[in-house]
């Protein structure tokens, strides 16, 4: 008798993030684990049968000394499943790692995302859920259904509860996220800047120009990431010395790495927020987090069922 | 020599230096670093288009890291056009397939803090760092404070290959024991425990590799796991070579297995050298209990000699029986392995050489891996000189244990060689034979 009923496995990267898409649920974590020998090769247990099911494991690309550890652990569980006979196995990776590495900028660059791609899918992967993908050409790298779902109905929720957002004006920090702050502005009926940036190296911030007046507005900096906060901050910079009345940063991804906290510390911001894709290591005041599980819970609920994920594009679950 | 291109991974460059001195070229221009969100970079500063080649990266350090860091760039090379991508991995990392004991319920044991060893003991399993725990989350509401705490503290791992359960067994973090964990809710299930060694194959094949060179596979078998071709090399010559030169009067020593499972690479070491030979037999057995005393006999009589210790274990009595076999008194023992990782099978051998009246124990592994205690714990063990090879970094070793009881063998010869007689399209069978 085959069940087929829905099985959540959560790696060590985001173990609270897990817990709350198992509770929106009313589902358990299955008992499994994971874990690293001595030598520091990885593990997994499978405390359970789940021979014939559906099973969902959760892992996000986080940690800067254990973001490739998490990479093979979730590359094993996918298999450690496969070989215990799952009927199909989704992976659930709200921050795809290496999202960035997308294309060969340079001679002889490594394409890792696609590598990644391939590498999940070697493992033994059926299906892909993640979020807020940083090109979403990576979709195009798999040969598997990936869902690449939104923060946006999140973030237009908090930016409708928590903001004054008829005084507000969205602006984007740099022209690639263009869109994605058009089609917030476009929701919410709001007026967007842009500001464009002069890069003469990578890595390196050389002028910032701003397209728009934010004089006298408050700004809400909308990106896809938050990595080093380098680019954050400067326009934070830009948009006060503007005569912006205040700042406020919304991200998806806040990955915060190297010394971003001590510039957020130090930074003119008012406010940053990012959702929960990845776990914040240090806490701060002024951060502020968006649950975004719901989302995914309803995701791995409908993709269960069979039914349309495409209404948790604009509509976040209540 | 022209097509070659010979790349180092970041795990062991001073071997690659070794290997391109014998191949008289220079190791070739890559950048490899981090972006700061801990991601792995790399950048290729030479031309490899069309080239034959050679990526070499050891599994040892940070495992993980360093195997991802190998894909990365092999897929770079491939992508990049090179003509063949040949992946060579001295230590073959994820080689070991799980072999975790259980209790007889199924779970793993737990072990408490080590100040002393006794090389008596059997070696504990790890229980998992992160048991998902089943208790009602919190609350949906999120803060910052509350992300801190939901780290999990184990994954700091640099400690010993055991996680560690406080004195009166209460870790309030994980479960009191994995037992009542694993099986309150399914007992009967067997764990599925993950086998890692087609993944890691795949994964590699995937990323381009084209051919593998690696030394000492754990299993033979593993070879079956790839469709591309796998060339094990073998440290048999070096081994043999050690033990004519390097140990005064070798023809009155005894080659000893320290496990079964080892039992045949070593018989071929005492073959080909017309020497002894023991081994070395770990039994459990639960029903010994309340059977007769154990006969203690003679230890120089050829007779199985058994010496036990008893795992209690909630109300499951274990009786771990180490049988020698064959006769060692007096004489000078080499241990012969293709790795030590925590020593835990070593050392417990060494223990019980000396108590059978063994002279001098010396214990010659391929690969010395030493993760977690092992070097102390080999530092008080009866070894007296410990053998093993630069397959993996041994700096830190060498400085720890002293030149006079370690010594490390140099394979870069055999593995320039092998490089050199694959590009070149020549048969490497005679390395299997002679080695260098």
């Amino acid at each position: 008798m085959s069940s087929n009923s829905i099985k959540l496995l959560a790696g060590n990267s985001h173990p609270d993030l897990a817990e709350k898409i198992a509770n929106r649920l009313g589902l358990n974590l299955a008992k499994i684990g994971v874990y690293q020998y001595s030598n520091r090769e990885t593990s997994v247990t499978i405390g359970e049968s789940i021979r014939d099911e559906d099973v969902y494991i959760i892992q996000t690309g986080t940690g800067q000394d254990e973001i490739n550890d998490f990479l093979m652990e979730l590359l094993i569980m996918i298999h450690a499943c496969k070989t215990a006979s799952a009927r199909r196995i989704t992976a659930v990776i709200p921050n795809f790692p290496y999202a960035r590495q997308d294309k060969k900028d340079k001679s002889r660059a490594p394409i890792t995302a696609k590598l990644i791609a391939n590498l999940l899918q070697t493992a033994g992967c059926d299906h892909v859920i993640t979020m807020d993908l940083h090109a979403s050409q990576i979709q195009g790298f798999f040969h598997i259904p990936v869902d690449n779902l939104y923060a946006e109905p999140c973030v237009l929720n908090y930016i409708q509860n928590h903001t004054d957002f008829q005084n507000v004006l969205l602006v984007s920090p740099d022209a690639g996220g263009a869109k994605r702050v058009a089609s917030l502005a476009d929701k919410l009926d709001l007026n967007f800047a842009l500001i464009h940036k002069e890069r003469q190296r990578a890595n390196e911030i050389s002028r910032m120009v701003l397209v728009g007046d934010v004089a006298g507005k408050s700004c809400l900096l909308i990106d896809d990431m938050a990595d080093t906060c380098g680019t954050l901050c400067k326009a934070a910079e830009v948009l006060l010395d503007k005569g912006a009345k205040e700042v406020i940063a919304i991200v998806t991804h806040g990955i915060f790495s190297g010394n971003a906290f001590e510039r957020l510390q130090n930074s003119r911001l008012s406010k940053i927020v990012c959702t929960n894709t990845v776990p914040v290591s240090q806490s701060i005041d002024r951060l502020d987090q968006i649950d975004i599980s719901p989302i995914l819970a309803e995701a791995i609920r409908r993709l269960h069922n069979g039914e349309s994920v495409s209404y948790l594009f604009t509509h976040a679950p209540v | 020599m022209s097509d070659i291109v010979v790349f180092a991974g970041g795990s062991h460059p001073k071997l690659v230096e070794k290997i391109c001195e014998n191949l008289s070229i220079k190791p070739s221009q890559v950048k490899l670093g981090k972006f700061s969100n801990g991601e792995t970079s790399i950048q290729i500063d030479e031309t490899v288009r069309e080239k034959d080649v050679y990526v070499i990266q050891s599994g040892c350090g940070h495992v993980n890291d360093n195997f991802i860091q190998l894909l990365i760039l092999i897929n770079a090379c491939k992508t990049a056009s090179a003509n063949r991508v040949t992946a060579v991995m001295p230590y073959f990392c994820y080689s070991r397939q799980p072999d975790i004991p259980y209790t007889a319920k199924g779970a793993p044991l737990i072990s408490k803090p080590v100040e002393n060893y006794k090389f008596d003991n059997q070696p504990d399993a790890p229980i998992p760092a992160s048991i998902i725990t089943t208790h009602a989350p919190s609350s949906v509401a999120t803060s910052s404070a509350e992300f801190n705490q939901t780290r999990p503290a184990l994954i700091k791992y640099n400690s010993s290959r055991i996680p560690v359960v406080n004195e009166n067994g209460n870790n309030s973090k994980y479960p009191t024991s994995s037992e009542t964990h694993f099986n309150l809710s399914n007992a009967g299930y067997k764990l599925w425990v993950s086998q890692n060694g087609t993944l890691i194959a795949d994964l590699l094949t995937t990323a381009g590799a084209d051919h593998v060179i690696t030394m000492d596979l754990h299993d033979p078998q593993f070879q079956g796991f790839f469709d591309i071709p796998v060339d094990n090399l073998y440290c048999k010559p070096l081994i043999q070579n050690y033990i004519l030169h390097e140990i005064p009067n070798y023809l009155d020593c005894v080659i000893v297995s320290p496990d079964a499972g080892g039992a045949k690479r070593a018989a071929k070491i005492a073959d080909a050298l017309e020497l002894s030979f023991a081994m070395i037999h770990k039994e459990r057995r639960c029903q010994l209990t309340k059977g007769p005393p154990r006969a203690s006999l003679s230890s120089n009589s050829a007779d199985p000699v058994p010496s036990s210790t008893h795992v209690n274990n909630s109300n499951n009595k274990y009786v771990a029986t180490t049988m020698l076999v064959g006769d060692v008194r007096d004489k000078v023992c080499v241990l012969v392995d293709d790795l030590v990782d925590t020593s835990y099978t070593i050392t417990r051998a060494a223990k019980l050489l000396k108590d059978q009246g063994a002279t001098k124990v010396i214990a010659i592994m391929t690969h010395g891996i030493f993760s977690g205690d092992a070097l102390s714990r080999i530092k008080q063990s009866g070894i007296d000189k410990i053998v093993v090879t630069n397959t993996v970094p041994q700096e830190l070793s060498l400085k720890f244990l002293g030149s006079d009881r370690m010594e490390v063998l140099d394979v870069s010869k055999v593995l320039g060689e092998a490089i050199r007689r694959i590009h070149n399209g020549e048969s490497i069978s005679m390395l299997f034979e002679r080695g260098w």
